[in-house]
Order: structure tokens, then C-alpha cells, then sequence
């Protein structure tokens, strides 16, 4: 083979190799994206979920945003379901999608959380003060009345004269 | 009644009062829960929405409806994961007293995120696309649930007892803890038996 086509052959081996190279190799980098969208959103999912809890321990009212978090959950398993069926856009799409509603959900109870810690801070404080004011009154009623019951007692054993029985038959 | 069984009662009665006055600020660290029970509630229902019209004979290509739901009364949000699983007789279930759940795969998944108090409830439709009859035993290679076949091919004897070739559609509640930061089996499933006819 003279130089030349030997430089030809070549060349045109250069152009279509990577294309070949692509073509196997696609499928597997696709999977992997497809694999690591699925992982990234059950963890979106799963955060959201701890954040939503946290505002309802605050005493958020969270019933919509766990409509929206089943929604997402919903996609999600869409999502796992078209990965085990090999349909790798379809999974990063739904992924992405479950992703995308987490997170807003996440943003959204952060705030109510915020948002619902004000009132239940004065409603802590407010209870403490009720309680320590409380056990004050509590104790010293409690320390006045004994004083008071004692020295009525006291006044009252006094008072009693001792009875003469008769001794005659 | 002497002066000192006055003072053990004075005595007590200041101390239940203290309690009383200090309620407030305890039921910020005590829960008090007002004796309710915490539980979860699982149930699948027919096609018609009632507990009955459960399918038992079923064929090749006909689609079967049910609804499957959960009601959350654990005392705070709940998010669940219903695994729908499918076996033969020789196949293990659930172990209800060991809290373990079953090791076939699932071949279905929901997911249900549940307020205190509230319910939640998602159609169920299977059918079986591809079965095999060998005579003494049926194999079922593909059924469809929620319009999404799967292949499981799965056989089953010729049961001399009930008349049937059996296999069984269950599915499995679990709950995700906080705390581990993982599901765990709700020690609750469900299951329907099915005999394949033809």
C-alpha cells in the first residue's frame, strides 16, 4: 500500500472509530446518569421529607406540601420503574422532575418552619412564665394555708376543757 | 386525725397543685398524648371500592382492579413505601413475629408521604400477559401492574388440595424513621390469593 492511501485509510478510520467508540459506549454513561439522577432525588426526597417534619414540629400546617412530596414520589417510582424497563431518558427526566418538586418543597417548609417558630417561641415563654408563676402562688397559698390551718389547730386543742366523768356508779 | 397525718396531706395536695401550676411548661418536654394509640391502617379494597369483589380466577390479558390505602394515626407526618410483591405457594411471606419482611423483589413501588390523621389511596390494576400451561404446572412469565409489564416467571404446582394453580399478590408496608434515616418493615401486609385458570 502506497503512503497515500495508507494516509487515507487511515484518516477515514480516524473519523468513523470514535463514532463506533460513542455508539458503545453511550448506552453505559446514560445508565450511570440515569442511575445517579435516581439516587440524587430519593435523597431530595428524603431531606425534604425531614425538613417538612421539622415545620410540623414547629406547628406548621405541612398537609399540602406532603400532597406535593407524594406527587414527587410518585414520579420517582415512575422513574424507577422506566430504569428497571432500561428507558434511561425517561428516568432522568422523571428523576429530575421528583428532584425539582423536593426541592421546592424543601424551600417552602424551611420558610414555614421559620415562619412558625415566632409564635411558638412566645407560646414557650409564655407557658414558662404561666408555669414558674404558678408554682409561686402554688407554694407560698400552700405555706400560708398550712400557718393558718396549724394555728387554728393549735387553738382549738386549747380551747378543749378536759370532761369530769363521774366516778359514781 | 393528728396534726401529722394533716401535714401529709397538705403535704400532697400542694404537690399535686405544683404539678398542676408547672403543666404548661411540661407539656413542652412531656408529651402528653391523651391515651390515644399510634397505628397505621393498610387496607385493599375491590373493584368496587368495598371490601368484597376481590379477584381469585383469573386469565391471560383480562385487567384486575384494586385500590390500595393507608391511613396514618402515628401522631405525626408519615412517609410510607408500599411494596407490591408477587409469589407461589413455596415462596416466602412476611414474618410477622420476627418483624421481617419478605426477601422476594418487589415489583412495584409507592410511595406515600401521609398527614397525622390523614389518608391516603392509589388505584391497583394488574393482568397477566403471558402464562404457560405444562400440565402439571403453569408458569407465569410476564404480568403487567399499573399498565407496566414486568417479567417474573414464576411457576406453580398443581394444587390437589384447593383445586388450583396458586400464586399470591401481596404487598408490604414500610415506614421511614428519622432517626435511622431508613425504611423498615411496618409489620403489616396484605395479600390476595389468585388462581390461574387459563
Amino acid at each position: 500500500m502506497s503512503p497515500v492511501k495508507f494516509s487515507f485509510v487511515l484518516v477515514i478510520l480516524l473519523f468513523l472509530a470514535p463514532q463506533f467508540f460513542i455508539v458503545a459506549v453511550s448506552p453505559q454513561v446514560s445508565k450511570d446518569e440515569a442511575a445517579s439522577a435516581l439516587a440524587n432525588s430519593e435523597s431530595v426526597l428524603v431531606s425534604a421529607y425531614d425538613t417538612v417534619l421539622e415545620a410540623e414540629q414547629a406547628g406548621a400546617n405541612v398537609s399540602g406540601l406532603l400532597v406535593r412530596l407524594s406527587d414527587a414520589g410518585e414520579r420517582f417510582d415512575k422513574a424507577g420503574v422506566a430504569y428497571r424497563l432500561g428507558d434511561f431518558e425517561a428516568t432522568i427526566n422523571l428523576a429530575n422532575n421528583c428532584s425539582e418538586i423536593g426541592n421546592s418543597v424543601k424551600l417552602e417548609a424551611d420558610e414555614l418552619r421559620l415562619e412558625a417558630y415566632g409564635p411558638r417561641y412566645v407560646e414557650l415563654w409564655f407557658n414558662l412564665i404561666l408555669s414558674i408563676l404558678g408554682i409561686i402562688i402554688v407554694a407560698f397559698g400552700s405555706f400560708w394555708a398550712w400557718r393558718t390551718f396549724k394555728r387554728r389547730y393549735y387553738r382549738r386543742v386549747l380551747e378543749m376543757k378536759p370532761e369530769v366523768a363521774s366516778s359514781e356508779p | 386525725m393528728s396534726l401529722d397525718d394533716y401535714r401529709s396531706v397538705f403535704i400532697g395536695v400542694s404537690l399535686v397543685l405544683l404539678l398542676l401550676a408547672a403543666s404548661p411548661s411540661l407539656s413542652v418536654v412531656v408529651p402528653f398524648s391523651g391515651g390515644s394509640e399510634h397505628f397505621s391502617e393498610f387496607w385493599v379494597l375491590g373493584s368496587t371500592h368495598m371490601a368484597e369483589g376481590y379477584p381469585f380466577d383469573v386469565r391471560v390479558n383480562e385487567t384486575y382492579k384494586l385500590f390500595v390505602g393507608v391511613a396514618n394515626h402515628l401522631g405525626s407526618s408519615a412517609y410510607y413505601v408500599v411494596y407490591l410483591k408477587f409469589r407461589n405457594q413455596s415462596q416466602p411471606l412476611p414474618n410477622l413475629t420476627t418483624s421481617e419482611a419478605s426477601p422476594l423483589e418487589p415489583l412495584y413501588t409507592y410511595r406515600a408521604f401521609v398527614v397525622d390523621g390523614g389518608t391516603w389511596e392509589s388505584p391497583l390494576t394488574f393482568s397477566v400477559l403471558e402464562s404457560s400451561d405444562y400440565g402439571g404446572f403453569v408458569s407465569i412469565d410476564s404480568i403487567s401492574i399499573n399498565d407496566v409489564a414486568f417479567p417474573v416467571d414464576i411457576i406453580s404446582m398443581w394444587d390437589a388440595v384447593n383445586n388450583g394453580f396458586y400464586y399470591e399478590l401481596f404487598l408490604e408496608l414500610w415506614l421511614y424513621h428519622t432517626a435511622s434515616r431508613s425504611f423498615r418493615f411496618h409489620n403489616r401486609f396484605l395479600g390476595i390469593w389468585l388462581n390461574m385458570t387459563s
